[in-house]
């Protein structure tokens, strides 16, 4: 397609396409005889369909076919008992208010709306909860432990230290809201076969879950998903209304699009939990961190359970002798939740990171003073040393270009007319992995390099990553290369998801790469060339059109040995206004701690991302419901603020850019996730250093900073 | 939403006449905020009449005001020198609203047309007294942080979304309005109204009538002025507080005076009391500060929105600091 | 631009016909493939032939003539009808900014534009933006900078982006960036996307 060509070797490889208008996503596939399924959804919460009447709908104009738990094709798995208690048109129980309960099929998407909202539903109600922090506080209410609780040295041993902090922070539901909306075009055939375009983080995970409900061969299952336009961890699993979809294109046995409204993205495909936590720190009044208590409450569905690892960096981000953690997740009357971007360590570095710097206030320290003193040698939960650890110098370059020495310990010091200014820092962690992942590459005669995986790319740039990894292997000019990913026919890989494509797809091209070499040398020391031939020559002479090998990478021995995470430092300038409560962040400079850079431009592009996010996550998002309904309130983009353009100042990245000896052959590490955990604590801490509020409920919006002492 | 009729005419006669045929029809201009309507299923129109062709896009200098058309797109007068020059207080109000885009169709009519934002009256599934008089209002004892403190009634808490509104209110601009018996003129501030016991009724605008042009008072009022905005984010939000402010000041006097806010109630709410109070006082901290006290008198809260009652006075306070600050 | 004629009233007829006459009457009127589409149809399927009503429209200066269903937006005309799907869906209630297209050479939200609202209308979209191959400068400019993750805002962005230097709204950072708040990306390539706009003002990135 593309015929343009890149100018510059660290520039996106689809970004043509994506520019021109012509990278496809999956609704933009036009199959023939291509149907319009629109989804009806619940108005209540909780209880039973009573009554259905699809009649109105059916003889609306254009409508082919009403589908929902009367008439609904088979799905073997769902007539089994056990598996998902929301099988959907397999049980006529309402979970949560906007659960699909039909979907109506017409040959254009206005009569399809329509036809939808003809659709008359009778229910018998029963009494719900979704208010998440009335159910933490209620005893009576279902409980699970969502971890296993930890426990190191001295439970709670921050009680009795020489100065010691104990908060709660809040966190309400956040929303994924990728600017495509969800949905997937469904084409059942003859003889079980189906092919499907879908918005997915991993095409084989697709194709597996919808295998394993309709109970047909996997290789009967075409998953495509070329071009997905965000994910954030809401495209880590297959939908309901993906499953519907594909019963509805087997009942009426043409391709089905479903293409969900920005209000069902709210309600149907998940969010980020609201959590409840409570950090209690403990210190000598040198400094010296000598207890950490985290305790979380956790959202989760009641049909479905959903944990993450809110307290996980609790237990080895700071040196200290004696930490104790505890998980515990409530169910409410909502959808499910699933990961969002830097998922539950976002959540637990938000208090973690506030607490750190509430308790640098209190011992009257610099924070990042403190947080160096308390920096830890060695991994003290697994025992084991850190494979690769940066932070002393991230900060300190942190520190020199954001201007911290500017910055005035005593909170409320800097003030210019109404705007007071402060600085916050605050350090993310995530875990390191390397997966297992297949590639093939095909070196060919005509100077090019095809390779294939079946990941996937939600924007961080898989293409482009796997693309520089390989050129500078071979020395073959990215524009040269072409890198095909989103097909599940392709060699089998991991969904996208826990910033680990780089490392564990990135692997394989590493091996298939250096595979590849080293049969080119063979080939040229075979056939009395020069080692250095050109691989287009070598091959010529050899009379060989192209040459291929499959590559699996996966985690090595030193898992055993080390502990690898990646790491990030952020650095936030924020101006408060005094009057109307107004935060203005004015600088951020984050520096990222994650090996070896593999892509430069796409790497510091994630990295400002994340600080998007996370200065929504900090002062703008917070996705409501009327509990008194069960139904948000706030589902649009109108209401639900993620943040624009005129939100975000200029950021600065930084990278330490130093190899992890034992992570991958690369020496890179992922920074999906790091680009936005803790991030949000080092806009409230640099909120409380600009006027002394520690706001410890986000979104920090202007009420908060007004009305808080 | 249904297969509407669509008619598209060139006159403002015919438009009229179009509409009087039918109890179910609308007027479409931009159409920003009716498609949504419509889109939400809050409002259902079977017949549309299209007005964008109507010859009411006139902005023009007269002697003593300045008058814009109906039509006109927020854009065309938020960058149209003759406004830039004399009426700054309301290119601001406009450039604080919506998006550039949205403000390249919608026009003056239809911004002072448009619906609340109210959550309850766009989801057909809750209830709300202004989208389906009767049902209650959910916003009473919901979720209402968004909402009015002044002028509120148990029917209804809902605010004017509109930030032009606010400031033509401060600009005492007039509305002529064209119906079946001709053209007649009402002020702006008596334009749209309280929620009262009609919550259904944003404004006296009757449904066989259109708006056709605003006239807007030639002073030095709308220059020495600023138009605040306060809301979640830096743009392309809906306002928790706005305050239009314009001055007048001779000798550290204020000699003129007008302020209105916006986000605070179902109309643009203009602050009399605190224009009668300043007229005349020094133009200091202080005297603005007893003027946003005496604007605050009525105000009553629901909740979630206690906070609009600290940040509406010191909103009005930094509004007129900057307002004085272009003088 | 004006309509050619004065008052068209293309619904009248359907909706008169709907209310005042009787089946049979109408199929004596009506071409044979409505008769045909009566006889095996319901009544309401039949008033179908009558709910589209003719459009003109050029769009990527090709001319494009059609009759539609008064409810369908511009947005889905253009990627449902036309398959132009450069123009993104992201909200579809005028919130995001990434169905973004020029009508006559300014920036719109085309998911809140009806179609017909459109007639005798220009439309530019992501697809007509570059000369053939030839990128637009910013194209260019948004692939040089970064302005861009995923993508999906993206045609939008850059729609934004060109009628924002065409409007003459960029001489600072901060008035592009309130400019382009319209455009939301969830990516979060903001600086990006004002790095790509302010070479593209200076004339730094040619195609």
């Amino acid at each position: 397609m593309q015929t343009a060509i890149l100018k510059d070797q660290n520039d996106r490889v689809d970004g043509i396409d994506k520019v021109m208008g012509r990278a496809k996503y999956f609704a933009e596939y036009n199959l023939p005889g291509l149907t319009y399924g629109v989804l009806v959804t619940s108005t209540i919460t909780k209880g039973k369909i009573s009554s259905f009447d699809t009649r109105a709908a059916e003889k609306a104009p254009g409508v082919i076919s009403v589908i929902s738990h009367l008439n609904k094709p088979s799905a073997p798995a769902y007539e089994q008992d056990g598996g998902p208690a929301m099988k959907i048109f397999y049980t006529d129980k309402i979970f949560f208010n906007g659960q699909p309960i039909a979907i109506v099929v017409a040959n254009t998407f206005e009569r399809a709306t329509y036809a939808a909202s003809l659709v008359k539903v009778g229910y018998e109600k029963e009494d719900f909860n979704t208010d998440f922090e009335k159910a933490v506080s209620n005893t009576k209410a279902k409980k699970l432990q969502g971890q296993p609780d930890y426990k190191r040295g001295t439970e709670n041993a921050y009680k009795t230290a020489e100065v010691k902090i104990e908060a709660n922070y809040h966190l309400p539901i956040e929303t994924h809201n990728p600017m495509e909306l969800h949905g997937i075009i469904a084409d059942w055939r003859p003889n079980n076969q189906l092919t499907v375009y879908a918005k997915t983080q991993g095409v084989k995970a697709t194709q597996g879950a919808i295998a394993n409900v309709f109970k047909i061969p996997v290789e009967n299952i075409q998953v495509n998903s070329e071009f997905v336009g965000g994910g954030f961890g809401m495209a880590l699993r297959t939908w309901p209304l993906e499953i519907a979809t594909v019963m509805a294109s087997k009942h009426i046995a043409r391709p089905v699009k479903v293409v969900i409204t920005r209000m069902q993205m709210f309600t149907m495909v998940g969010n980020r939990p609201a959590a409840i936590q409570t950090i209690g720190l403990g210190a000598k009044k040198d400094g010296t961190l000598t207890g950490i208590t985290h305790r979380a409450f956790g959202e989760t569905s009641a049909y479905e359970n959903f944990t993450e690892g809110v307290v996980n960096m609790a237990k080895f981000m700071y040196q200290c002798d004696h930490v104790n953690t505890q998980y515990t997740v409530v169910p409410v009357d909502l959808g499910v939740p699933i990961w969002m971007r830097g998922p539950g360590e976002a959540t637990g570095a938000f208090a973690l990171e506030s607490a750190i710097d509430e308790m640098a206030h209190a011992l009257d320290m610099d924070p990042l003073e403190f947080r160096i003193k308390n920096d830890p040698e060695k991994d003290q939960q697994r025992n084991k040393p850190f494979s690769d650890k940066n932070i002393k110098e991230a900060y300190r370059v942190g520190a020199e270009k954001i201007g911290w020495s500017e910055r005035k310990n005593k909170p409320g010091s800097l003030v210019n007319g109404q705007w007071k200014t402060g600085f916050g820092v605050s350090i993310g962690v995530f875990n390191a992995n390397r997966g297992r992942a297949s590639l093939k590459a095909i070196l060919k005669s005509d100077g090019t390099l095809l390779m294939q995986s079946a990941t996937s790319d939600i924007g961080p740039g898989t293409g482009t990553g796997m693309s520089l990894i390989a050129s500078r292997i071979l020395s073959i000019p990215v524009e040269k290369i072409k890198f095909e990913l989103g097909d599940s026919s392709l060699p089998p890989a991991p969904s996208q998801g826990g910033s680990a494509t780089l490392s564990t797809v990135g692997s394989a091209v590493n091996d298939a790469c250096v595979s590849l070499k080293s049969t080119i040398a063979e080939l040229a020391a075979n056939s009395n060339m020069d080692a250095t031939a050109n691989f287009v020559d070598v091959l010529k002479k050899n009379n060989l059109p192209s040459i291929e090998v499959t590559k699996q990478s996966q985690a090595g021995k030193e898992r055993d040995e080390y502990s690898m995470y990646s790491f990030s430092i952020h650095f936030v300038k924020v101006k408060v206004h005094s009057l109307t409560g107004v935060v203005k962040v004015d600088k951020i400079v984050s520096v990222g701690d994650s090996g070896t850079i593999v892509s430069p431009k796409t790497a510091r592009s994630q990295m400002v991302g994340g600080a998007v996010g996370g200065v929504g996550m900090a002062l703008t998002e917070e996705s409501v419901i009327d509990h008194r309904y069960g139904r948000y309130i706030n589902n649009n983009f109108a209401d639900y603020h993620v943040p624009v353009n005129a939100d975000i100042p200029e950021i600065e990245v930084h990278f330490i850019n130093k190899p992890d000896p034992y992570i991958n052959p690369m020496g890179a590490k992922g920074m999906g996730e790091i680009a936005l955990i803790g991030f949000s604590a080092a806009v409230a801490n640099a909120v409380f250093n600009a006027t002394g509020k520690r706001i410890r409920t986000l979104p920090i919006t202007p009420d908060k900073i007004l009305t808080s002492s | 939403m249904i297969n509407f009729q669509y008619l598209r005419t060139t006159s403002a006669k015919s438009a009229l006449s179009l509409i009087a045929k039918d109890q179910n029809s609308k007027f479409i201009a931009g159409g920003t905020n009716l498609i949504d309507l419509m889109k939400r299923g809050v409002s259902s129109p079977e017949k549309l009449v299209d007005i964008n062709h109507v010859p009411l896009k006139q902005i023009e200098m007269h002697k003593d005001m300045i008058i814009i058309g109906a039509l006109a797109s927020n854009t065309a007068v938020a960058e149209h020198e003759i406004i830039k020059d004399h009426l700054p207080l309301l290119a601001m109000a406009l450039n604080a609203g919506a998006s550039a885009q949205l403000r390249n169709v919608a026009t003056v009519g239809g911004n002072m047309m448009q619906r609340t934002r109210c959550g309850y009256f766009y989801d057909t599934e809750m209830p709300c007294n202004k989208r389906q008089p009767g049902s209650g209002c959910g916003a009473v004892g919901g979720f209402n942080r968004m909402h009015a403190i002044f002028g509120t009634s148990d029917k209804c808490i809902a605010v004017h979304p509109s930030d032009m509104c606010v400031a033509l209110t401060a600009l005492d601009a007039t509305v002529v309005i064209a119906g079946p018996k001709g053209e007649h003129k009402i002020l702006f501030k008596d334009f749209h109204r309280l929620a009262g016991d009609t919550p259904q009724l944003d404004n006296n605008l009757k449904a066989d009538e259109m708006i056709v042009r605003l006239e807007i008072p030639l002073n030095s009022i709308g220059r020495n002025s600023h138009y605040l905005k306060v809301r979640d984010r830096a743009s392309y939000a809906f306002a928790l507080v706005s305050v239009a402010a314009g001055l007048e000041i001779a000798n550290h006097i204020v000699t003129d005076v007008r302020l209105a806010m916006g986000g605070v109630a179902h109309k643009p709410w203009r602050l009399t009391a605190s224009e009668d109070f300043l007229r005349g006082k020094e133009a200091s901290l202080e005297n603005f500060e007893q003027a946003a006290k005496i604007a605050m008198k009525d105000a009553k809260s629901f909740g979630e929105n206690d906070f609009k009652l600290v940040m509406a006075p010191n909103t009005i306070i930094e509004a007129l600091t900057l307002a004085k600050s272009k003088i | 631009m004006q309509p050619s004629d004065k008052e068209f009233n293309p619904g009248d007829s359907r909706r008169d016909f709907l209310k005042k006459s009787s089946l049979i009457t109408a199929i004596a009127l009506t071409p044979a493939v409505a008769v045909k589409a009566a006889e095996s149809q319901a009544d309401e399927r039949f008033a179908e032939l009558f709910e589209k009503i003719p459009l003109n429209i050029t769009v990527n200066n090709k001319a494009f003539k059609t009759s539609i269903e008064p409810r369908v937006t511009l947005l889905d005309y253009l990627r449902e009808e036309l398959h132009l799907t450069g123009t993104k869906k992201g909200c579809d209630h005028g919130q995001c900014g990434a169905c973004t297209v020029h009508i006559d050479g300014e920036r719109v939200n085309s998911c809140l534009s009806l179609a017909v609202m459109n007639e005798g209308k220009k439309i530019t979209t992501i697809e007509g933006l570059a000369n053939g191959e030839e990128l637009h400068p910013m194209q260019a400019a948004f692939i040089k900078h970064d302005g861009f993750q995923c993508g999906y805002c993206t045609p939008g962005q850059i729609m934004s982006a060109v009628a924002c230097v065409n409007e003459g709204h960029t001489g600072t950072r901060a008035e592009i960036s309130e400019y382009m708040s319209g455009n939301i990306c969830r990516c979060g390539a903001y600086p990006n996307i004002v790095d790509a706009i302010i070479d593209v003002v200076k004339g730094g990135s040619k195609p």
